[in-house]
């Protein structure tokens, strides 16, 4: 067969003589494609700004250590913070949107004992610099203050007039939810850091303000809320009657104090239930009596469970009007409350109704609230009925004073107070060596607008690379979950109610080191490249490659034709688009 | 060593012999045995082959045509439906030119929905320069699906092994299968020559091409398509040397001396067996020719065959509305070139669409038909219809 006289010269398909790299296709771009590192929600949330994602991500490759010394570049009590944190960042959690939130406290715990059980210690310059800092009160602000502090290379002179560390952690938090080998060996990485205890001093009466302000360059005052609110109702004087913080003091210090059988607890806040559950470990019938109902009540809904599960017993809309007894309480007048209008807390209002009834008990506990004791603050700052005037980093109104934990304006949570601690040694730090440029600000370094600071974004580096940091925060649906299957999280396991009940052993049980690391592989790392490979994988044009000099991918933009497929595959939303201007 | 198999698992051993090194497919019915089959024989170990698992016909024709030109024997299986939706890729396999070889158990079109056996779907695909080879039985799939590799590769176009469904798919025979040993001899592993993306020498294949060249590129897939007639002959004669079975693109049954001819293709040709066998018997001068290749079309062949017969009824199990069957289409363009004095007259018979049966009863009712007129009623005529 003849189709023609000579022979074609071309192959038997179309192919080019030379590689496509002389196709420049980046020449054809409107738009292109940007690693972008967002935040997740989670570190957003924290209220210490601990990179949430990063220790995740860690802890999933079996990277326990360096999991550990990137919680403790934020956050000084990884184990103590595992426990007693109500994890709000769990709320947060995009995962939660697509099947459960993972874990976060778990593995934290798991990762907290793992550094306690092997001992890590974190270093500290060899050169210490020559300014001091006087740390006031030693409870998680100060604590962390002081901590941050340290490994800047200040000397820390810590005043604290209890004779141990630890402040509420120490004796407002029973052992059931922090055992006490846990905070004393978080505690004892600070002694050995050099941090000076100088306990049993309390200012005013052992140190005056006026000579920490000549003898140290800086102060920091965290002295926490010990002044408890009273009921000033009839017979409140009786016998039988302990406040809140009192009561719990005794108990964490191994004491019995003397309190009946039958205990009322007043109050719905985290530290009513903590005593309604210490009581009950004393062998006491006891009842939980809150003005208004169980939605409005401050405690966290794990804790309310859980004192439920151990026999306690509730009365909502009830608010007591008198005691009685002789010398000792034998019961106590209760007035049925109504829910009114929101208040300003954006809860209803309890309104009495004038109909009362008695209960009768032995013992009771008052818990409606704890504030600062005003007398001790220094007469030179600002402050609105004992919460301390500060800017966002805690500088109080007067130079080289800062303060933070339960005195100034945040809620009254150890991880708050951690948080507070570590916004104050930055701008401590930055106060004693004069900076004051906008440009590196801190509130650059913070997780998303609304996030904590974080120590390792302000430093440029950290054991989580991170590329290109933003304050963008991402959610669930700039993500392409797609990638991500579907399993729920592992539950927390709780010891048996008559094993609890029987001492203040710790309830919640620890995760094994597989159930950590399967529920650290759920987290999605939202925001980060964990150089999953996904966008070197679908770039129709060769164009992304792996960093040569570092971590993760970068798109040669001689080849990007930007048509942002890269983009769409990125399961954690660490690439964004950006338009060009031509 | 003999064995039991359906239709379906006769193209998988086919295609274990034949090294296969990559499959990609999708599940439809009542093609997925065949891809079950060979799943379970790489979890067994009996090939090494890369399975890609995707999520439609177009993306398993697609990531074929990518192994392909990375240089290694890539296999897929389909039907109906999901022939359709691969439509595109088949172009572009051809002009590639990629040596892949599909097995298409042939499924009616929907709608309405039908899950049983016609040739629309295969015939649907004339155009897209894809051999088509269609299959009597269970052992001619099980060595058709060997034969293809060898043709594609050997013209380096992409080869379709075409079985009916359920009469073939899911009906078991006793099947011969070949010694591996024996089958790597007759099929050695496949060679890209120089045209294969070779990370070594980066090129870019397929760009496009401006109008001085896409003709040449056209020509050259006629060229070679016109070349594989020889090829599939020469390959069909070294199997039949080495495994004793024999198969050609046009074959005669009892045709020499026939005056009327019917011209099947598929399974009805195994029923025209039985059917010629029984009117030979009674007396009647009738042969069958079966016809196993669609493309390349046979045309000299098939000249040859029918030049000097009084009838030929071809018996289409396909349909192009508003045309006639493809096979009687065939036939025609390639018999109206030989002189008229020895030029047949085509009877076009439509039968079977949907899985319907045909019998040997409908093929002596056609035969009887054929007979009867001196020329047909129409230009296609519907078997066994009921009109309303």
């Amino acid at each position: 067969m003849k189709y023609t006289e000579k022979e074609v010269h071309v192959p038997l398909c179309a192919v080019s003589t030379t590689s496509s790299l002389v196709n420049k296709t980046g020449t054809w771009k409107f738009a292109q494609p940007l690693f972008v590192d967002r935040v997740s929600p989670c570190n957003q949330q924290c209220p210490a700004g601990e990179d949430i994602t990063g220790f995740m991500y860690l802890a999933s490759q079996g990277s326990y250590e360096d999991a550990w010394r990137l919680i403790m570049e934020e956050n000084p009590f990884p184990a103590i913070m595992g426990r007693l944190c109500f994890h709000t960042c769990e709320e947060q959690c995009n995962r939660g949107e697509h099947d459960d939130p993972v874990s976060i406290h778990m593995v934290e715990r798991f990762i907290g004992d793992y550094g306690l059980a092997n001992g890590l210690k974190v270093e500290i310059p060899d050169q210490d610099r020559k300014e001091r800092v006087a740390i006031m009160g030693a409870g998680p602000g100060g604590l962390t203050t002081a901590y941050h502090l340290r490994r800047m290379g200040y000397g820390v002179s810590l005043f604290e007039s209890k004779e141990k560390p630890g402040g509420m952690m120490r004796y407002g938090i029973p052992a059931y939810r922090l055992p006490k080998d846990i905070l004393d060996g978080e505690m004892s990485r600070l002694y050995e850091m050099g941090v000076e205890f100088k306990m049993g001093t309390a200012v005013g009466k052992d140190i005056t303000w006026q000579s920490l302000d000549n003898q140290f360059q800086a102060v920091f005052i965290a002295l926490g809320a010990w002044e408890e609110a009273g009921l000033m109702i009839e017979g409140i004087t009786k016998k039988g009657i302990f406040h809140a913080l009192e009561f719990l003091a005794e108990i964490n210090l191994g004491k019995e104090p003397e309190i009946g059988k039958r205990i009322i607890v007043i109050g719905g806040g985290n530290s009513a239930v903590d005593c309604a559950r210490a009581s009950r470990r004393l062998g006491a019938e006891v009842t939980i009596v809150y003005r208004r109902g169980e939605a409005e009540m401050p405690a966290h809904t794990e804790e309310i469970e859980m004192a439920r599960e151990e026999g306690i017993q509730f009365l909502f809309l009830a608010s007591p009007t008198a005691v009685y007894g002789e010398e000792i309480v034998t019961g106590v007048k209760l007035e049925k409350m109504a829910l009114g209008e929101m208040d300003a807390s954006g809860r209803r209002r309890p309104v009495p109704t004038g109909e009362t009834s008695d209960i009768d008990c032995d013992g009771m506990i008052i818990a409606i609230g704890e504030a600062t004791r005003v007398g001790d603050l220094p007469p030179f700052i600002s402050h609105r009925g004992g919460v301390v005037d500060t800017d966002r980093m805690g500088q109080t109104t007067h130079a080289g004073f800062f303060a933070g934990g339960d005195i100034i304006d945040i809620p009254h949570t150890v991880t708050h107070a951690i948080g507070s601690g570590k916004r104050a040694a930055v701008a401590i730090d930055r106060f004693v060596k004069g900076i004051k440029g906008e440009e590196d600000s801190p509130d650059l370094s913070r997780w998303g607008d609304s996030g904590n600071v974080s120590l390792a974004r302000l430093k440029g580096s950290s054991l989580f690379a991170r590329r290109n940091p933003s304050l963008e925060v991402i959610d669930y649906g700039d993500m392409n979950a797609f990638y991500f299957d579907y399993r729920p999280g592992i539950k927390t396991k709780k010891i048996p109610v008559d094993e609890r009940l029987n001492g203040f052993q710790e309830v919640t049980e620890a995760f094994s080191e597989e159930e950590a690391i399967s529920e650290a592989r759920r987290c999605f790392n939202c925001g980060s490249c964990t150089e999953c490979g996904n966008c070197y994988i679908f770039c129709p044009e060769n164009s992304i490659k792996r960093d040569p000099d570092g971590y993760g991918y970068v798109a040669d933009m001689e080849y990007c034709k930007g048509c942002g497929i890269c983009v769409n595959e990125c399961p954690r939303g660490a690439m964004k688009m950006t338009f060009l201007e031509y | 060593m003999r064995k039991v198999l359906t239709g379906n698992q006769a193209v998988a051993y086919g295609a274990m012999l034949s090294d296969v090194q990559v499959v990609a497919a999708y599940p439809i019915t009542p093609q997925t045995t065949i891809i079950e089959e060979l799943a379970d024989m790489q979890a067994e170990g009996l090939v090494d082959l890369d399975y890609i698992r995707v999520e439609s016909e177009h993306s398993a024709m697609a990531a074929c045509i990518g192994a392909s030109m990375g240089g290694v024997r890539a296999f897929t299986a389909t039907c109906g439906q999901g022939l359709f939706l691969m439509h595109e890729m088949l172009h572009y396999a051809t002009g590639a030119r990629t040596p892949i070889v599909l097995a298409n158990v042939n499924r009616a079109a929907a709608a309405p929905w039908s899950i049983y056996s016609d040739q629309t779907d295969s015939v649907s695909q004339r155009e897209t320069g894809w051999i088509q080879l269609y299959c009597e039985g269970n052992q001619e799939v099980l060595d058709t699906t060997i034969m293809a590799f060898k043709i594609a590769e050997g013209v380096r176009l992409p080869a379709m092994v075409i079985l009916d469904a359920f009469f073939l798919s899911h009906t078991s025979e006793p099947i011969d299968i070949p010694d591996t040993e024996a089958v790597r001899g007759f099929l050695p592993p496949y060679d890209p020559g120089d045209l294969w993306l070779d990370p070594d020498n980066p090129r870019t294949f397929g760009s496009i091409c401006m109008t001085d060249v896409y003709m040449e590129f056209r020509w050259q897939i006629q060229r070679d398509m016109e070349r594989a007639k020889q090829v599939i002959n020469e390959v069909q004669d070294e199997f039949g040397r080495l495994f004793g079975r024999n198969y050609r693109q046009v074959e005669g049954y009892q045709s020499d001396d026939a005056d009327i001819v019917m011209v099947v293709s598929g399974t009805v040709a195994s029923t025209g067996r039985d059917a010629i066998d029984y009117l030979r018997a009674k007396g009647e001068r009738v042969g069958m020719v079966k016809l196993k290749t669609l493309r390349p079309f046979p045309r000299e062949e098939i000249m040859a065959a029918l030049r000097g017969k009084k009838k030929v009824a071809v018996i289409d199990r396909n349909f192009s509305p508003g045309a006639t069957g493809v096979w009687a289409q065939e036939l025609r363009s390639a018999l109206y070139d030989l002189p008229e004095d020895e030029r047949p007259i085509i009877y076009g018979y439509i039968a079977g669409l949907g899985g319907r049966d045909i019998s040997v009863k409908a093929l002596e009712g056609i035969y009887e038909k054929t007979r009867a007129s001196d020329r047909p009623d129409d230009i296609d005529m519907w078997i066994g219809v009921n009109y309303v």
